[in-house]
């Protein structure tokens, strides 16, 4: 980090944009690494997870973090809110800069799928409808189940959410 | 408890719905009848809506919920995913400024109305806080005594502590897990990587060394430290990797060895009784060797 100025208008945009996306408790943070610690991201080298992640922030990297892939490898778990001794929640931090990623479409089209399968279904998670009919068969179950997969209702209920959010606008789905 | 709404979500009634039949088998041995929740979505997955916009995420949930809160029940689920990201939409829907205004303006778009009416339960919990190891003891038809169980509760059960139901007494030191399994007579000792993650999610789709890496971790601790007979998880998407990640790694070598992995609703379903084919046929390790122990007529409870 050889040459890193420390620059009051960047660190102010880059909490006031992670805030604005859902990590506001992210100014509470004392740098203790709690977090990083107990995160299985970062045991495996998702390095910018949890506290270096934060230290990018409240040092105002947010363009020069904008294509890190680390964030996209949470987990989830919450070990991390878990622990903190300050209340940061450090996986909505996480989240909330996947959030200022997204706005940027600075992420893998991998993630575009799932998207695209939540939009048209109602499931993120789907196989072909043949497999489900043959698993679901084999457990002694009706071939469809009771969600959104086969419910034209549920799923214009879906993409009326969806037509109506931010999401709409990154023509992902 | 009398009726129970049943969140599916979306691997275990595609992927592995043996786990869905198990939950429909034991729920009403215990006197509690699960209800469908007609075109439930997608929970929605972490990496989608909560990835890209925190009120599409709490609407797309609220929505979920509110199916449940029409038919006037609580809900449950077998999906730590699904548990995590409900437990969580509903606390932030009913304590983050503005939320619940916010979450209903979107679905008046779609005439639904969230109103916080319906509790969110982990299976786990429903079968640890309300249903009891004790009534569990008393409808056990085979004694799984002398079974080694190795426990994988999942993450999202137990953190972030502070939005679920029902919680742990130590997050870090899970027992509700290890009451159930030993509710049966099976017996279900300690290991030192019990709370560790199992790889699988985003780290998976990610990047599926770094996944394979922390699964193997995990897994070759429980054959070293305790070699169990099977496997219990708490959560779909650690059973699927528990039961797919054992094949891969064999083949590629770097395990020489495979153990049975059952959901906790198909570990019951086993003890109750019910059709093996049914409630566990679906699977990449095989099963039927254990399955054939576990419901071996000398563990006949008379």
């Amino acid at each position: 980090m050889s040459g890193l100025k420390i620059d009051d208008a960047k660190i102010k945009e880059a909490i006031e944009t992670i805030s604005k996306y859902g990590g506001e408790a992210v100014v509470k943070c004392v740098q203790c690494g709690a977090c990083s610690g107990i995160c299985p991201g970062v045991r495996v080298g998702f390095n910018v997870l949890c506290r270096m992640l934060i230290k990018r922030i409240l040092t105002g990297q947010l363009e020069e973090t904008l294509e890190e892939v680390s964030t996209w490898g949470c987990q989830a778990c919450n070990r991390c809110t878990e622990v903190c001794p300050q209340g940061v929640r450090p996986m909505e931090v996480v989240f909330a800069f996947r959030r200022y990623q997204a706005s940027e479409l600075a992420l893998s089209t991998s993630a575009f799928g799932p998207q695209m399968s939540l939009y048209n279904v109602g499931h993120a998670v789907t196989i072909s409808p043949e497999a489900v009919a043959e698993n679901r068969k084999k457990a002694g179950l009706p071939e469809t189940p009771p969600t959104a997969l086969n419910n034209e209702q549920a799923q214009k209920e879906i993409q009326t959410l969806l037509d109506n959010s931010p999401m709409a606008e990154l023509g992902i789905f | 408890m009398e009726k129970v709404g049943l969140f599916l979500g979306c691997n275990i009634p595609f992927r592995a719905p043996d786990i869905e039949k198990a939950f429909r088998s034991i729920l009403p041995e215990f006197g509690i009848e699960p209800v469908d929740l007609e075109g439930a979505s997608c929970c929605p997955a972490w990496g989608t809506a909560p990835s890209f916009d925190l009120d599409t995420w709490l609407s797309l949930s609220g929505r979920n919920i509110s199916l449940a809160e029409e038919k006037g029940v609580d809900i449950t689920t077998g999906c730590n995913s699904c548990f995590g990201v409900l437990s969580e939409a509903k606390h932030m829907i009913e304590h983050k400024p503005g939320k619940f205004d916010v979450v209903n303006e979107k679905l008046k778009l779609i005439g639904r109305e969230y109103k916080g009416t319906s509790k969110i339960y982990h299976i786990m919990h429903l079968l640890y806080a309300i249903i009891g190891p004790e009534k569990i003891k008393e409808k056990i038809k085979y004694n799984f005594e002398g079974i080694k169980v190795a426990l994988q509760q999942g993450c999202h059960s137990v953190w972030p502590s502070d939005v679920y139901e029902v919680k742990e007494e130590n997050p870090f030191f899970p027992i509700h897990l290890k009451t159930i399994v030993e509710a049966t007579g099976a017996e279900a000792p300690h290991y030192s990587r019990i709370e560790d993650c199992c790889g699988m999610g985003a780290m998976s789709s990610s990047d599926r060394e770094k996944s394979l890496q922390t699964f193997k971790r995990k897994i070759s601790s429980i054959k070293e430290e305790i070699d169990p007979d099977v496997v219990v998880t708490g959560c779909s998407s650690c059973y699927l990797q528990f039961d797919g990640s054992q094949k891969v790694l064999k083949e590629r070598g770097d395990i020489d060895f495979e153990i049975p992995v059952f959901h906790v609703t198909q570990f019951l379903a086993i003890a109750l009784g019910f059709d093996p084919k049914l409630v566990a046929g679906i699977c990449q390790v095989s099963r039927d060797e254990i399955v054939k122990e576990m419901q071996s007529e000398k563990r006949l409870v008379k």
